[in-house]
């Protein structure tokens, strides 16, 4: 079922990730993508991918959610792992038959990428996603992007789009959930037939979702206005973002981490 | 509890549901339930927010599949060939709650079509049949060829519940199908499921919390207590228990607090009066004889 899909969404607790503030959070996700992808030999790799369990020991989320996450995006994964054993070229030949040739580096490069792509779904989604509640997020995005009012950005705007688009994946989900199970009483049948037919049976879903999303949109507009809501300007807020040391520990380490596998770089 | 002397036409036998089994969210809905649910007769479910009335609609007709324990139809069990559940969906329709949101074809008549479709049958047999459920569920002609976004919430209701209708199911389940509609509305739609049992014969079940309606149109009474079933019988025999009503969170129509009252003010008129047509005739008689009987219905 839909619900099942667990990446991207908030996991409410009270651990040292979860008590960040969203901003440094956000800073602190560039830092590590950006460890992610200066690591290129097997220490600091096998070290991003230690990191990344530490963070999820760190989240107090169940791993086994987190990993069972993971499996939406296990095609990816494969489909990468595959392409680099093929495609890479190097020194050390270890296969070859017909044009296919497979060398060590190639093999090499597809752990990596797997490594790569999980260390930064793990870790970006337990650092922001599962540990952040949505409205935190925006908040702290806001905060981080508003020095682009300066350019006559919406900034505001668009982090209440974002943290709406957010509120409202769930009740979607339920209601597409709510919508197939009533077509299929009436019959419908999602998994046979050809691909023409298939796509068809899609259409008794797809109509009655679009109908009430926008129905639901100006419902949504309508409220706010109700209770006059003009956009960013002259807004205040009810909760206001303080630093405490903890964000500053935690960027330290960060900061720390890349340091090192940098210096690895160089030094291998 | 359950009458024994009919045979049951779809019945659960011993069933557990477990919801989002193996993640910290599990939680049984259902635990180790026994409903037997009459042929051809109008059974009311009734029973409080959270008492697992939706979750046995859809154990009935197949979406949800029991995590223990069996749904039987005719003494069969319908997950014995679990590929073959489509079908099992022909045979029990359910009308969800708030059904409006299920339309989605150009007009109201494709509509209404679309679960006959489904089922493959003749072009024929397809138009005589949406013309039959839009006749019981009061659909009137000169909707069939609007679109179904067009119409007004009751009659968007009326065209979700002709559509399930119009599949010509064994037993048809209804969730709360008058919820949120004016009195008039709730009256029309009961009536034309009334009308459309008594002649088809088949076995409907309509999920309700609301006494009054289930005390005029149900035959028999089904109640529901955390997942358990808790009274079956007639009307009489379940607004009879007041305490036991109350202690469910149910309690008696309110047309029968009326006439309890009229008891209690020194007025003669008889007990065991669920419906306002009751009600009407026993105080009608009263005022004609102006020293009545008295009670002779005693509950």
């Amino acid at each position: 079922m839909l619900k099942d899909i667990t990446l991207g969404q908030y996991f409410p607790g009270d651990s040292i990730l979860h008590r960040l503030d969203p901003r440094m959070k956000i800073f602190l996700i560039v830092i590590y993508i950006v460890t992610i992808f200066v690591a290129n030999n097997p220490v600091s790799f096998a070290l991003v991918l230690a990191s990344a369990f530490i963070l999820v020991l760190l989240s107090r989320i169940p791993a086994k959610l987190i990993f069972g996450g993971l499996k939406a995006v296990f095609f990816i994964m494969l489909f990468t792992a595959v392409i680099n054993i093929f495609w890479t070229s190097g020194e050390h030949l270890l296969v070859s038959f017909g044009i296919v040739k497979i060398y060590r580096e190639g093999i090499e490069y597809a752990i990596f990428m797997v490594v790569r792509v999980i260390s930064l779904i793990v870790g970006s989604s337990v650092l922001l996603t599962y540990t952040t509640s949505p409205i935190a997020l925006t908040d702290g995005l806001e905060r981080v992007l508003a020095p682009l009012k300066v350019l006559h950005i919406p900034v505001h705007e668009f982090s209440m789009m974002m943290t709406i688009a957010l509120r409202f994946i769930p009740t979607l989900i339920e209601e597409t959930d709510r919508i197939i199970n009533a077509q299929k009483a009436r019959g419908t049948d999602f998994s046979s037939g050809t691909l023409m037919q298939r796509a068809k049976a899609l259409i008794p879903i797809m109509v009655p979702l679009f109908v009430s999303a926008f129905h639901r949109a100006d419902e949504l507009a309508v409220a706010m206005e109700c209770r006059c809501y003009r956009g960013g300007e002259g807004r205040t807020r009810m909760t206001k973002l303080h630093l405490h040391a903890r964000d500053f520990i935690v960027l330290a380490v960060l900061v720390l981490f890349l340091g090192v596998i940098i210096s690895m770089n160089i030094w291998f | 509890m359950t009458d024994t002397s009919a045979t049951p036409k779809i019945e659960l036998r011993n069933v557990t549901y477990r919801y989002s089994i193996g993640t910290p969210f599990e939680k049984a809905a259902l635990e180790n339930v026994s409903l037997q649910f009459e042929e051809g007769i109008i059974t009311g479910l009734m029973g409080h927010t959270g008492s697992g009335k939706s979750t046995i609609a859809q154990l009935l007709n197949g979406l949800l599949r029991p995590t223990e324990g069996q749904v039987l139809i005719d003494g069969r069990d319908i997950w014995d060939s679990p590929k073959d559940i489509g079908a099992v969906r022909f045979r029990v329709g359910l009308v969800f709650q708030y059904p409006e949101y299920q339309l989605f074809e150009e007009t109201v008549a494709r509509d209404i079509a679309y679960g006959p479709t489904n089922m493959g049958l003749s072009q024929e047999e397809i138009a005589r049949r949406v013309a039959e459920a839009a006749r019981f569920a009061d659909v009137t002609p000169d909707l069939l060829e609007k679109s179904p976004f067009e119409l007004s919430g009751g009659q968007k209701r009326r065209v979700a519940i002709a559509g399930v209708m119009a599949m010509d199911p064994e037993i048809l389940v209804l969730d709360e199908p008058a919820a949120g509609l004016d009195p008039q509305g709730r009256k029309s739609i009961l009536d034309g499921i009334r009308a459309y049992q008594r002649e088809k014969k088949n076995t409907i079940i309509i999920i309700s919390h609301s006494m009054e309606d289930m005390a005029v149109y149900a035959d028999k009474l089904m109640v529901l207590d955390h997942g358990k079933l808790y009274r079956y019988g007639t009307s009489h025999d379940i607004f009879c228990h007041a305490e036991d009503l109350k202690r469910v969170g149910l309690s008696r129509p309110q047309i029968t607090k009326f006439i309890m009252e009229l008891q209690r003010a020194g007025i003669d008129v008889g007990g065991g009066i669920y419906t306002v047509d009751d009600a009407y005739r026993e105080v009608l008689r009263v005022f004609e004889k102006s020293l009545g009987k008295g009670a002779d219905r005693s509950c």
